[in-house]
């Protein structure tokens, strides 16, 4: 491996305060307190405010528009009828980010795929796993990763790895939480989160083979 | 997970690093590279360094995609708005659907 690293200087951060931490919208708080009311112009104003993020959201977990969008109906929902049970004690955002994972984990139950409960499970196959090979990188590493080849990169990566990828680097949930929510230990939250950038380094290093994501608009920013 | 306590970090091997490296990076801010412990070691193992590097890196990438790119189909709420109408007397307005407010 050469000493030159895969990615350059990381892109600009986003607002540090959208990550972890989410802002008040203007006018959330008032449509929140109208939406438990019942006003239907309410609710339809969180769903205009929050449909990119839970369908972003949705389409990361899940990797399929159609099951994105399902999921994405599902949440708001969920959200109209739990609306009575926000209490305000942490951002709306987060709030409704957990109800989306928490519906979208519960349904790849249903389906079958135990990604969370057994070590073997949440594991991907050897054939998947990020190889270990110290000392035999490829010297030619340059370059900068965009944000669609990252988008298709973790894409790429198999449900287990994708998930705590998503949960921990994306949407800045910490170790315990992600456990709680996948019902594995913190322990393998953090092996599976180190996995994940693993192989997402090995899948960066050949952008060109990267898949582009079904269905989606891949928007570049 | 790794016990680091009695570690030494100067003179460990490669793939002990690798072992570490779960933990580590879960400690703290997550920025091995500023990690005044393995100086020593990572100034001697290039190739380590690279991997501390672009792990780091990815992870900084990574933030960058907590802001949405993707819209769900005008569908999406059309069905919500249909599912809604059954529940809720709010929503059952003579004209149909409710159309989502801009934002």
């Amino acid at each position: 491996m050469g000493q030159q690293g895969l990615l350059t200087t990381p892109p600009a951060k986003p607002n540090p305060g959208l990550f972890k931490r989410n802002p008040p919208i203007a006018g959330e708080a008032e449509a929140i307190e109208r939406a438990k009311n019942g006003d239907a112009d309410a609710f339809s104003k969180l769903y205009a405010l929050h449909k990119r993020r839970v369908y972003t959201l949705c389409l990361r977990m899940l990797g399929n528009v159609s099951e994105a969008e399902d999921m994405t109906q599902e949440a708001f929902l969920h959200l109209f009828r739990k609306l009575g049970s926000f209490r305000g004690e942490s951002a709306f955002s987060t709030w409704l980010h957990r109800l989306t994972v928490n519906l979208v984990l519960m349904h790849l139950r249903k389906k079958g795929l135990q990604l969370v409960s057994l070590e073997e499970t949440i594991n991907p196959s050897e054939d998947d796993a990020p190889k270990r090979d110290f000392g035999s990188r490829d010297p030619n590493l340059a370059g900068s990763v965009d944000r669609v080849t990252l988008e298709r990169a973790v894409a790429s990566l198999p449900p287990g790895y994708r998930m705590v990828f998503v949960l921990h680097d994306v949407e800045g949930f910490e170790h315990n939480e992600i456990a709680t929510m996948l019902e594995c230990s913190t322990g393998n939250s953090k092996s599976q989160l180190h996995k994940a950038r693993l192989k997402l380094r090995e899948l960066l290093r050949q952008p060109e083979a990267l898949p582009p994501i079904e269905g989606s608009k891949e928007v570049a920013k | 997970m790794s016990d680091l306590t009695n570690v030494n970090f100067d003179n460990m091997t490669a793939a002990q690093f690798e072992d570490y490296l779960p933990d580590l990076f879960a400690s703290g801010d997550g920025k091995v590279s500023h990690d005044p412990r393995f100086a020593v070691f990572l100034e001697k193992n290039p190739d380590c360094a690279a991997l501390v590097h672009d792990l780091e890196a990815i992870a900084e990438h990574a933030k960058s995609l907590f802001e949405p790119t993707e819209e769900p189909a005008d569908s999406v709420w059309s069905n919500i708005a249909s599912k809604l109408k059954g529940e809720t007397q709010d929503l059952d307005e003579p004209s149909g659907l409710i159309e989502p407010a801009a934002e």
